[in-house]
């Protein structure tokens, strides 16, 4: 249970994201907290055994399916999120595309995909929310990215570049729109993952570069989302923070 | 009585400079979650009354006369905690002071600035860390969160000593949360940015006034609470994944910082 003061209740949140990972773990902590939430991904058949599976934290969950590398799906998207909800408090940019090869290697359309997938999604959506939220005069934008977006790893050249633009993309917003009520964050992941990693082939990875010795699981993100959703944060906006047990506060 | 959730509950959290403002603030915010709360700072009569306000409330509170930077006090303090509460699970170092921060020549800072500077804002977390770690490690958890200040990450005119303390305390915050992530300690950090402790009427007037509103994008001054929810939050088990991380808490101030707030050119783009 969160603490009082972080309740969500009656709260509009709109996650946008993949159908399966972020959406749900996004999804189900927001609900948890007391929020409606509407999700929205590609893949649709996907996203509805989601939406099911966030359903059981007894909240309203509107499950849309769209592209969101397309700003009119978007745009049509957020005006149905509106017409059901009529509002919308929260919005978690969720999209992640991974891709890992090396630089020279990479092909312009797969640069393009990366882009388009991981930092004009989060442009489409902020454009077409914000506009929502400038209207109610108050909002919350939480982008949730990877600690990429912040220090090199060899072969993630694209996704370092599109992690990087959405981190800056925050605290441009953050500036912009910081006397209309929205606030503008943005959580960098470390090391993440569904399953216990303990034994695995990068374990050696981890003993070196995660103070605390083991991966993150996805669900314990939904915290710190929630609790820069609530109503406490007004004045904490354009920050980057991390939930990457300590990795990158480690030299 | 505590009117929240309850997630503090059966937590003892010492605060440090817990007389007054963020630290007062604090105080209340965790006792209203159910935690019992220890008040230390050098002026009694102001932690007696955060300490009664936290027994208004409901949970237990005790008020410990406390000078952070005599570690004989500080190690009597963590004594008494455990002795008279029974545990201790959060440690909160809020204690710091301004002094020196007068705009003024280099040369013209004493030793006794500096000393004094240095050690209110840095070493007195020292040694209350110093103090209450052995207990988190032997028990198996622990919450540290360190107050330090925006001026820790950027440097300020004429600010050298609360600057360079708190810059100290930051990384302070990285080494400590590095050695014992392991032990199930989270140690993490907050910069407050302007926060209005003193009850400055911050609107209309004060969006224009210089060298304060510009670098602050949303506009206002912080206001206790904000600084108070955060801390809540890095104290609870909500937070337990997290350490090593710096929270600045700041209006959006150093997200930017590098233009007046307001300052919006219009470039239109050059297709060749």
């Amino acid at each position: 249970m969160v603490a009082k003061d972080f309740n969500l209740g009656g709260k509009i949140a709109l996650v946008a994201g993949d159908s399966k990972y972020w959406s749900k773990y996004a999804g189900a902590a927001l609900a948890e907290a007391g929020a409606d939430v509407a999700i929205t991904a590609r893949n649709t058949k996907r996203l509805e055994q989601t939406a099911e599976e966030v359903r059981r934290q007894g909240q309203k969950i509107l499950a849309i399916s769209t592209d969101t590398t397309d700003a009119a799906q978007v745009q049509k998207m957020v005006d149905q999120v509106v017409t059901e909800f009529g509002r919308i408090d929260i919005l978690v940019n969720a999209n992640e595309l991974l891709l890992a090869k090396p630089f020279l290697e990479t092909t312009e359309a797969e640069w393009r995909r990366v882009l388009d997938t991981n930092l004009n999604s989060a442009f489409n959506c902020c454009q077409a929310v914000g506009r929502q939220m400038l209207k109610q005069e108050r909002g919350r934008i939480i982008n949730l990215i990877s600690c990429l977006a912040e220090r090199g790893v060899e072969n993630f050249s694209a996704y370092c570049a599109a992690m990087g633009g959405v981190l800056q993309l925050t605290r441009a917003l953050n500036i912009e729109w910081a006397r209309h009520g929205i606030t503008v964050n943005a959580i960098g992941t470390g090391w993440m993952s569904e399953t216990d990693q303990t034994g695995a082939p990068q374990e050696e990875l981890l003993l070196k570069y995660i103070p605390l010795k083991r991966y993150g699981h996805p669900g314990e993100v939904g915290s710190l989302l929630v609790y820069l959703a609530s109503d406490t944060t007004d004045f904490l906006t354009g920050q980057f923070l991390y939930v990457d047990g300590a990795a990158m506060s480690h030299l | 009585m505590a009117t929240g959730n309850g997630t503090l509950q059966g937590k003892v959290a010492i605060i440090t400079g817990g007389g007054t403002g963020l630290g007062k603030m604090t105080a209340l915010l965790m006792a209203k979650e159910g935690a019992d709360i220890v008040v230390a700072a050098r002026r009694v009569g102001a932690i007696e009354q955060t300490a009664k306000e936290v027994r208004d409330i409901g949970p237990r509170a005790l008020a410990i006369p406390t000078d952070v930077t005599d570690p004989a006090q500080v190690n009597n303090l963590v004594k008494r905690t455990l002795a008279e509460m029974g545990g201790l699970d959060i440690l909160v170092n809020n204690a710091g002071i301004v002094r020196g921060q007068e705009r003024r020549p280099l040369w013209e800072v004493t030793d006794e600035d500096w000393r004094i500077g240095i050690d209110t804002n840095l070493s007195g977390a020292f040694y209350c860390c110093r103090a209450a770690i052995k207990h988190f490690v032997d028990q198996g958890h622990g919450k540290i969160i360190n107050v330090a200040s925006g001026n820790g990450v950027r440097g300020a005119r004429g600010d050298f000593m609360y600057g360079t303390a708190k810059a100290g305390l930051i990384n302070f915050t990285r080494v400590l949360a590095t050695t014992f992530a392991q032990e199930n300690i989270q140690v993490n950090c907050i910069a407050p940015g302007f926060i209005n402790v003193f009850n400055l009427q911050p609107e209309p007037s004060t969006r224009e006034r210089p060298g304060t509103s510009p670098f602050i994008p949303v506009g206002r001054f912080g206001v206790p609470e904000d600084i108070g929810h955060l801390a809540l939050f890095l104290a609870s088990d909500a937070s337990n994944y997290i350490t090593g991380v710096l929270f600045a808490n700041d209006g959006g101030g150093l997200a930017g910082g590098i233009a007046p707030t307001g300052y919006a050119p219009v470039i239109a783009m050059e297709e060749d």
